[in-house]
């Protein structure tokens, strides 16, 4: 997956919905730290192996804290 | 009192009657005077409370009513931790003014287990956000060289303890917060296992990340004070109800047995270490193939995708908490905390669901390498301190933390020092272990502290 890399104005429209009304030179200061989200984000979205479906690893019914940390103890 | 003790030999000579609390009280306090205006570790410091707790320690001494290895140490809390009647702020002009009217759970554990509260101590803005020269204080400095930066967030901890101004403290670790600050200041420090302590009453930054845990000159002390914070509490959804071991009980036994894998790949490759780093690594392991343990190389998921994950989870939920304040308050902040946290804004629902998503496949991955280990080793930080004025505003971001894979899976972990690199300054390794298994990461940290010169050696202040 490759995103196109995030603009100041397309930064600005993203704040703007998570309800953060900022300054030009405010988006302009957080928008070195979007580049290196967004390669995140491409990481995060690289395809899983079928065990990666929620189906398959969980277990509503028994699910504790313990079985989080140990999934197959 | 010019000697600086660990809290297993205070501990000791209070209990045999040969140190007075109120003494080693007031000769930390005279210490936290005479040192703290270069270093900048407290916030506050309580006097009065301390001399207070100090008195109520050696009446206890004095009467045979001691109650255990804790009573009479002096320690001082991280300022994120809420302290009844004391002023907690985050180290924020957001909070600036509170004073919490409940101590964190934790907190009230050690003052219930006899501790010494001394103050309140530097962190990032928030648990994230440093170093920043943008809030009402300024920001901790490395006792090793106060030009240089304490890695955040429990920073404040780490230089108090580094420079002895406190035998031991609290801190977070929500991406690496208690194991950076440890190793950059050449002390140690434990991420419990995920559950094993409470975090209730202490400031959240992300709420399926976030550790609270102990720092301290020395793995032993660590155990010492862990044995003090660690049990189940209702008030934390995450809180594990299960007993809670002796943290000590294998402290003093030999690493001969122990099977260890070294995630070499992590900080030869992913993000190269320095040489002073790596050699500490390689040293540690032939200790470790010298006392009858098994060492061998283990691969896991590139660094980054351990990264990539724990970061992502890790804004969005602190976007989450704080974004009724970034909206209304956001120039309030220090410009690190709100710049990382309102990326945010540019993760999406499905970005996010597949991060977690990827956690579990994770948290897999990491229990299915760890089948037939009882130990794996990395690097807690990619080598000796740099200076603080030259850290740059995206440094925890660009490249892959080594601390992040423990916060992803939960699974608990330790930073110790292995000696001195460049300038004096102090390197590290991480030892993680399976989910509760504490007593096994001390016993084997504590063998490696022993047979080495490092825990000897304090910075010259």
């Amino acid at each position: 997956m490759s995103l196109p890399p995030i603009d100041e104005a397309e930064l600005h429209r993203m704040l703007a919905r998570a309800g953060l009304t900022l300054t030009p030179e405010q988006v302009r200061s957080i928008l070195p730290g979007a580049a290196i989200v967004r390669r995140m984000i491409e990481r995060v979205n690289a395809p899983l192996p079928r065990e990666a479906e929620p189906a398959v690893i969980f277990e509503a019914g028994t699910f504790t804290a313990e079985k989080w940390l140990c999934p197959r103890s | 009192m010019s000697e600086i003790l660990t809290i297993a030999e205070a501990s000791r000579r209070i209990a045999a009657r040969k140190l007075s609390p109120v003494e080693l009280a007031k000769s930390h306090l005279d210490r936290i005077k005479r040192l703290d205006p270069a270093l900048n570790a407290f916030l506050l410091v309580t006097e009065e409370r301390a001399l207070a707790d100090a008195k109520a320690a050696e009446a206890r001494q004095m009467s045979g009513g001691l109650r255990g290895p804790l009573d009479g140490i002096p320690i001082a809390h991280k300022d994120i931790y809420n302290t009844a009647g004391i002023r907690t702020t985050a180290h924020s002009r957001l909070l600036e003014h509170n004073v919490p009217a409940r101590d964190a759970h934790t907190v009230r554990k050690w003052a219930d287990a006899g501790t010494v509260l001394l103050g309140k101590l530097a962190t990032h803005e928030f648990a994230f956000g440093g170093p920043s020269f943008d809030v009402p204080w300024p920001p901790a400095r490395n006792p090793w060289n106060r030009e240089h930066f304490t890695a955040g967030s429990s920073s404040g901890t780490g230089a108090a303890v580094a420079a002895g101004m406190i035998l031991g403290g609290t801190g977070s670790d929500t991406g690496g917060s208690i194991r950076g600050p440890a190793a950059l200041c050449g002390i140690a420090g434990i991420k419990p296992t995920y559950g094993l302590s409470s975090r209730a009453g202490i400031l959240p930054l992300a709420f399926t990340l976030d550790h609270a845990g102990p720092m301290a000159w020395t793995a032993e002390d660590c155990a010492l004070l862990l044995q003090g914070m660690a049990g189940h509490d209702p008030e934390d959804p995450a809180s594990v109800n299960r007993p809670v071991p002796d943290f000590t009980a294998d402290i003093g036994k030999s690493a001969k047995g122990l099977r260890i894998g070294v995630v070499r790949h992590f900080f030869e490759t992913d993000h190269p270490v320095s040489a002073a780093t790596k050699a500490g690594i390689d040293q540690a392991m032939d200790f470790f193939k010298k006392e009858g343990a098994e060492v061998r190389d283990v691969k896991l998921s590139p660094a980054m995708d351990w990264h990539a994950v724990g970061y992502l989870i890790m804004i969005t939920e602190a976007f989450t908490l704080h974004a009724p304040w970034l909206r209304e308050r956001f120039a309030d902040y220090g410009e690190l905390f709100h710049d990382r946290v309102a990326l945010a804004a540019t993760v999406s629902g499905p970005d996010l669901a597949q991060a977690v998503r990827r956690r579990r496949v994770l948290c897999q991955e990491m229990a299915d390498a760890m089948a037939d280990l009882d130990i794996l080793v990395s690097a807690s930080q990619p080598g000796e301190a740099p200076r603080i004025a030259e850290v740059p505003k995206w440094a925890n971001m660009e490249k892959p933390s080594f601390t992040m894979p423990c916060n992803v899976t939960g699974f608990p972990a330790i930073s110790i020092c292995t000696g001195f690199g460049e300038g004096g300054l102090p390197v590290s390794m991480q030892l993680a272990g399976k989910p509760f298994t504490e007593p096994m990461l001390f016993r084997a940290a504590h063998a490696y502290e022993t047979a080495m010169p490092w825990r000897a050696k304090r910075p010259k202040l």
